[in-house]
């Protein structure tokens, strides 16, 4: 699966790295999205589906 | 009947602190954008879907402040949730530099790293609720003011870098400043509570440090278009929230649980496997306060057709939109199991609650530390005995509880 990130929606929640650590972070500088993984392995699709769907900006656009 | 006397009047009155009012499942069915009047008596619409609750979180056609905030619909008597706040021009400029400001600091990561200091607080609060259960004739002791109350507060103090020495004084200016009983004196508690914020501020100004209320003195003095007032009023607000809203939460968690046995023992079964579930849907259900987040139409909208007008009012029940059947399956029930896992409990879209990871790391801890602790935990008395806050963010002023065998 791929995965991008939308800096200029992202709100800074911090949902995705809740939801899967491994795949997003959080920028010590603002706080924004640190997109860890672009292709994550497929045993980790369902977090990073659910870190697409909590995302409060809708700032998380997974492709298959 | 004219138009008047068909507007509901807000709040809806509700059963007890976890039901909500029967009503709003009929106002999701046949009217998610109905007129309404506040409970300070002026007009609003009350928005009770989820799909709608989620859209116009969203959209920034709706915002915080008004275009002309002397007209615009006051909502309540408490001090906060009253009215528009900020400037109709700069809102949305000022609101991202709030953000920038305070992102890093309330972190996911940043939250996660505290998580072990908040444990060894837990442990402390519960070691005294032990020895209160203890020494108490009846074997009651109040999970209120020894563990839900100082956790939040412990760890608001910290990240703000208030003295907790101070927490008798913001409490109590807190409570009342959310109280919807007392009318003015609600807000001569926010100017209280602004004339102790600058006290503070300037006593730490010499000295800054490494807490948020040193990081917004510091953008403060560097950026000349950041009002000072609206700085102080920035900190107010981080630590009114501090108080008003985890404290509540896990009280209302406790009571989920509690009133129905499986589900404690379920948690209990395996605390740090279950928990994470647990309190997301303590997220989803719990509804403290009986209204919702406040927004203004920014310009003339038409949504789900209804005609929403410049200027326009908008309570979005969050409760009502959390329980909405479209979305979740048999809504009502406390189910941590279910295949829904989102929730809109800290809001969505631009100003999703900033304290988010805060709080949930706060009930993460809270409530896998009492399923390990005290796993015959039950609640002393019914939940209908309880005395109920009169404020704004609701929740409950005390929480009995016992483990003692019966």
């Amino acid at each position: 699966m791929k995965v991008e990130v939308d800096l200029e929606k992202c709100v800074g929640a911090g949902q995705c790295v809740l939801a899967a650590d491994d795949v997003f972070d959080q920028r010590d500088s603002d706080g924004l999205v640190d997109l860890l993984d672009a292709s994550p392995p497929e045993a980790r699709a369902d977090d990073v589906r659910h870190a697409a769907a909590v995302c409060p900006a809708s700032a998380i656009l997974v492709k298959d | 009947m004219s138009t008047a006397t068909e507007r509901l009047q807000l709040p809806l009155p509700r059963p007890n602190v976890l039901e909500l009012a029967p009503l709003y499942e009929v106002l999701r069915r046949e009217a998610p954008i109905t007129p309404v009047t506040t409970p300070a008596g002026d007009p609003a619409w009350l928005v009770t879907r989820h799909e709608e609750v989620r859209l116009l979180l969203g959209d920034k056609r709706f915002g915080r402040s008004h275009h002309e905030p002397e007209r615009a619909s006051r909502i309540t008597t408490a001090a906060v949730l009253d009215g528009p706040t900020g400037e109709f021009e700069t809102e949305e400029a000022d609101h991202a530099r709030m953000r920038r400001l305070l992102t890093p600091a309330f972190s996911a990561k940043r939250m996660r790293m505290l998580s072990d200091h908040m444990g060894r607080l837990v442990e402390g609060y519960l070691d005294r609720l032990v020895a209160e259960h203890d020494a108490s004739p009846d074997g009651v002791a109040d999970l209120h003011s020894t563990l839900a109350y100082p956790l939040p507060v412990a760890m608001i103090c910290l990240l703000l870098g208030v003295p907790e020495s101070d927490h008798e004084l913001f409490g109590r200016l807190s409570e009342r400043m959310a109280n919807t009983t007392i009318g003015e004196e609600a807000h001569q508690a926010r100017e209280e509570f602004l004339r102790y914020m600058i006290g503070l501020v300037e006593t730490k100004r010499p000295q800054l440090g490494e807490d948020v209320i040193s990081d917004l003195i510091r953008a403060q003095s560097e950026d000349p278009t950041y009002d000072y007032a609206e700085m102080v009023r920035l900190c107010v607000g981080l630590l009114f929230a501090g108080h008003e809203t985890t404290v509540n939460r896990i009280g209302l968690g406790v009571l989920f649980l509690l009133t129905e046995r499986s589900r404690w023992e379920a948690l209990v079964a395996d605390p740090d496997g279950r928990v994470d579930a647990v309190v997301e849907e303590i997220m989803r259900l719990g509804a403290p306060g009986d209204l919702g987040l406040l927004r203004y139409a920014r310009e003339d909208v038409s949504i789900a057709g209804v005609d929403i007008r410049r200027g326009d009012a908008l309570v979005l029940s969050v409760n009502a939109a959390n329980r909405d059947a479209e979305v979740y399956s048999d809504p009502e029930a406390f189910n941590p199991d279910r295949p829904e896992r989102t929730h809109l409990g800290f809001g969505h879209g631009a100003h999703f609650c900033i304290g988010a990871s805060l709080a949930r790391t706060e009930l993460r801890v809270v409530f896998a530390a009492l399923a390990h602790r005290l796993p015959g935990l039950r609640l002393a008395k019914d939940l209908d005995e309880l005395r109920v806050r009169t404020t704004l963010t609701g929740g409950v002023a005390e929480l009995p509880v016992t483990w003692r065998s019966l």
